[in-house]
């Protein structure tokens, strides 16, 4: 067989020989293959857990809402799962779902339900009782107040609680990539092997700007949603 | 699928029976490790938080730091920390205090803040330098709502000392990262004790919170609760 | 008036939460399902190092330029996770070391005396399973212990066995290196050592870091490149024959005619050492993107 030709694959720049701290040549070559796709990757994921355990948690604060008793087993569960490590819970999973984004997305809207339930309810329940009296007094049915009176004056406690289960969500699924090669945690892992930093500080600001930028456009919406909370409010 | 997961979970309770010097020695590690970043995560957080909460200083730094501490991808902090400080213990303790001091800091902050104002009064009316109404009076009804921080910062620092393993930290989180040698249910059995060892911490953790928690006081701890974020 | 405004919020919330979990919901769920009934798929898969991720390109945009439809999976893991995923058919075709073959997918603990015998054996096990083998690769990539120049200086070590001159020996390498490697090494060189496991980090960075005396490495490492480490020669061959073959379904070759095999095989052949270590060395060193890598090397040699 003859010998292959061998091209010339191109020198790395000093600053990646050197393995200095950032090399936006670098960036600049590898964002379309390397970064992009993660970022978007990891944007997806954290959709699909927020937009999966928003109606799941929706669902059980209505439950727990209308049944008192429902809360109780709930909030033990969500303690329980909450103080796991989400490695641990991604490890528990896999034996079950397998190396998938199945498994990853498990856990992930497990972590989401937790918070969202949490500050539905705790919005839910924060319908002073006068208001209620006077939806009764004025003649609406328990679905009618529900719909027309608790839900909306629970949307502030909802969004602050989306707020915390989206950069929640951003944060955790940076360890997905121990399970599925999907999201920045990949490329982290990845060069945590190579030793190789501009890689690693790249992949974490993207994962960093996008929990800011998420947090950013949340409190727009909810400032816009309830003019009048202020700042002091912090979560 | 279920009942191959069950097969899984059976394997690694054998996992767990043969291989316990193993973890055993993983598990103290982890320990160690992890009280090591608490302590040090105390010693930095208390003061300044107590002291912020007392002058009634700071309060965007000090409330918005756990905002902070919940955006960073624990990943991210020892993946940076590893560019800097390369492999080994220093870096492990630098990434867990990073993301242990927020909740306390905060915790500390707030629950000296928000003592009652009527105590502090009364107190100094009394007589009680500015010292003594911190050490005498503010710090003590303060204590529930700190020990809730350092619960959550205790158990927040297990979770992290779980990935401080690809950094060189040791702990439970060696056999976690590595499939290739301990096949699913090493990583299975690891998952389960470092899942023991997390509801260990924050049940032993809880009971002393409500140690120190005053009897006349147990209605009254504030409800605020600033890191509700699920541990990583 | 506040009311008003945060009812019609609300619902304009609800309603677009819903509609968004619906079709992120959708979306997650369509690309799961892989019509079985027609024909084989193409998915390739590779494990979780450069080496792998240069292959698993070479191959994947070799077959695209012929036209073939490929999914790739890159990054899956270790050998035995692979494996698992070829067996039940989430990848039909990854590109694996025929020693490695033998030893971690089919347990053998005595590998044969040559690299041909290796094979061989390999592609008659794996055709009791469904799975074929296609032509070899020239490089081979198998095991090797490499230590800092200095080091070998200054205890007179050139092979495997004069690694008992060194006292209170650590050697770092991935975990399966101490479960396949150490008892054999004991037995052949009376070599023993304390061993660190690999969690994150690569080997030659504990070498170089000094955290480690000698490291479990691969020859084709482009970091051997630099005159900084030394490669401890191995009389024994004890290590076996590591070349590559792409392991696939027999279905894909059946299915798919000569046309497939063929650019299999000429993107095989093409391979020697020193054309792997350099896209090694342009991935691995240089950081450039596997697939970019591959598609020079692939555009220089007309195959796409």
């Amino acid at each position: 067989m003859a010998e292959p030709v061998i091209p010339d694959f191109g020198e790395a720049s000093d600053c990646v020989a050197e393995n200095r701290f950032f090399c936006t040549d670098w960036v600049r070559e590898n964002w379309d293959p390397v970064l992009q796709p993660a970022l978007v990757q990891h944007i997806y994921l954290t959709a699909i857990a927020v937009g999966v355990g928003f109606v799941i948690s929706l669902g059980a604060a209505l439950l727990a809402h209308r049944l008192r008793y429902v809360e109780r087993p709930v909030a033990i569960v969500a303690a329980v799962i909450y103080t796991i490590p989400s490695l641990a819970l991604f490890q528990l999973l896999v034996p079950v779902t397998g190396l998938t984004v199945t498994t990853v997305e498990i856990a992930l809207v497990g972590y989401t339900v937790l918070i969202l339930f949490r500050n539905t309810l705790a919005g839910l329940r924060s319908v002073p009782a006068e208001v209620l009296e006077a939806a009764r007094g004025m003649g609406l049915t328990r679905n009618q107040t529900l719909l027309r009176v608790e839900l909306p004056l629970a949307v502030p406690a909802i969004i602050a609680g989306l707020r915390i289960a989206v950069v929640s969500t951003i944060a955790l699924a940076t360890v997905a990539a121990f399970v599925v090669s999907k999201g920045l945690g990949g490329p982290i892992l990845g060069a945590l092997r190579l030793d190789f930093r501009t890689e690693i500080i790249a992949a974490g600001a993207l994962a960093v700007g996008l929990a800011i930028v998420a947090d950013g456009l949340l409190v727009l919406l909810q400032r816009a949603v309830t003019p009048w909370a202020t700042a002091r409010t912090a979560t | 699928m279920i009942l191959a997961g069950l097969d899984v979970f059976a394997n690694s309770l054998d996992f767990i029976v043969d291989r316990r010097e193993l973890l055993l020695e993983k598990t103290w590690e982890h320990v160690e490790l992890s009280i090591a970043a608490l302590l040090l995560s105390i010693l930095i957080a208390v003061p300044i938080g107590v002291v912020l909460g007392h002058l009634h200083r700071g309060s965007f730094l000090a409330v918005n730091l756990a905002n902070i501490g919940r955006a960073l991808p624990t990943l991210v902090v020892i993946a940076v920390g590893f560019t800097i400080f390369g492999i080994g213990y220093t870096n492990v303790i630098v990434a867990l205090v990073i993301l242990g001091v927020p909740p306390i800091l905060t915790n500390a902050y707030v629950a000296v803040d928000e003592v009652d104002r009527d105590a502090v009064e009364a107190a100094r009316g009394m007589g009680m330098t500015p010292l003594q109404v911190l050490l005498r009076v503010e710090v003590p009804l303060a204590l529930p709502l700190l020990f809730a921080g350092i619960r959550t910062a205790a158990v927040f620092i297990v979770a992290t000392a779980t990935i401080a393993a690809i950094a060189g930290g040791g702990g439970l989180g060696d056999i976690l990262v590595n499939q290739a040698a301990y096949r699913v249910e090493g990583l299975v059995a690891a998952a389960l004790c470092v899942s023991a060892l997390a509801l260990a911490a924050d049940g032993l953790l809880g009971l002393v919170q409500r140690w120190v928690t005053p009897a006349g006081l147990k209605q009254q701890i504030s409800t605020f609760e600033p890191d509700v974020r699920p541990v990583v | 008036m506040i009311r008003k405004h945060n009812r019609r919020a609300a619902k304009a919330a609800f309603a677009i939460a819903l509609g968004v979990a619906i079709v992120l919901g959708g979306a997650a769920a369509a690309p799961a399902g892989v019509d079985r009934g027609q024909a084989t798929p193409i998915i390739i898969g590779t494990k979780d190092f450069p080496e792998q991720y240069v292959l698993g390109q070479l191959y994947k945009q070799a077959l695209e330029a012929k036209g073939f439809k490929v999914q790739y999976k890159e990054n899956i893991g270790s050998t035995e996770l692979i494996d698992k995923s070829l067996r039940s058919g989430k990848v039909t075709f990854y590109p694996e070391y025929t020693g490695i073959m033998l030893s971690v997918t089919f347990g053998k603990k005595t590998l044969p005396k040559t690299a041909l015998g290796t094979y061989n054996l390999a592609k008659q096990l794996y055709g009791k399973r469904g799975q074929t083998l296609l032509k070899q690769t020239p490089f081979q990539d198998r095991d090797a212990i490499a230590v800092l120049r200095t080091t070998a200086n200054k205890f007179g070590v050139k092979t495997v066995g004069d690694l008992k001159k060194i006292p209170d020996l650590t050697l770092a390498g991935f975990p399966q290196f101490e479960t396949r490697w150490a008892p054999s090494l004991k037995k052949n060189y009376g070599v023993s050592f304390d061993f660190t496991p690999l969690a994150g980090t690569s080997a030659y960075t504990l070498l170089s870091q000094q955290k480690v005396l000698a490291a479990a490495i691969f020859s084709t490492d482009p970091q051997l490149i630099s005159t900084k480490y030394v490669v401890l020669s191995e009389p024994r061959n004890l290590f076996g024959f590591q070349y590559v073959a792409p392991v696939l379904d027999k279905d894909l070759v059946s299915e798919n005619g000569s046309s497939f095999s063929s650019t299999v095989n000429k993107v095989s052949a093409l391979l020697t050492t020193r054309a792997m270590i350099a896209m090694n060395k342009a991935v691995a060193i240089d950081k450039k993107p596997a697939a970019s890598v591959a598609r020079s090397f692939l555009k220089a040699n007309k195959l796409n």
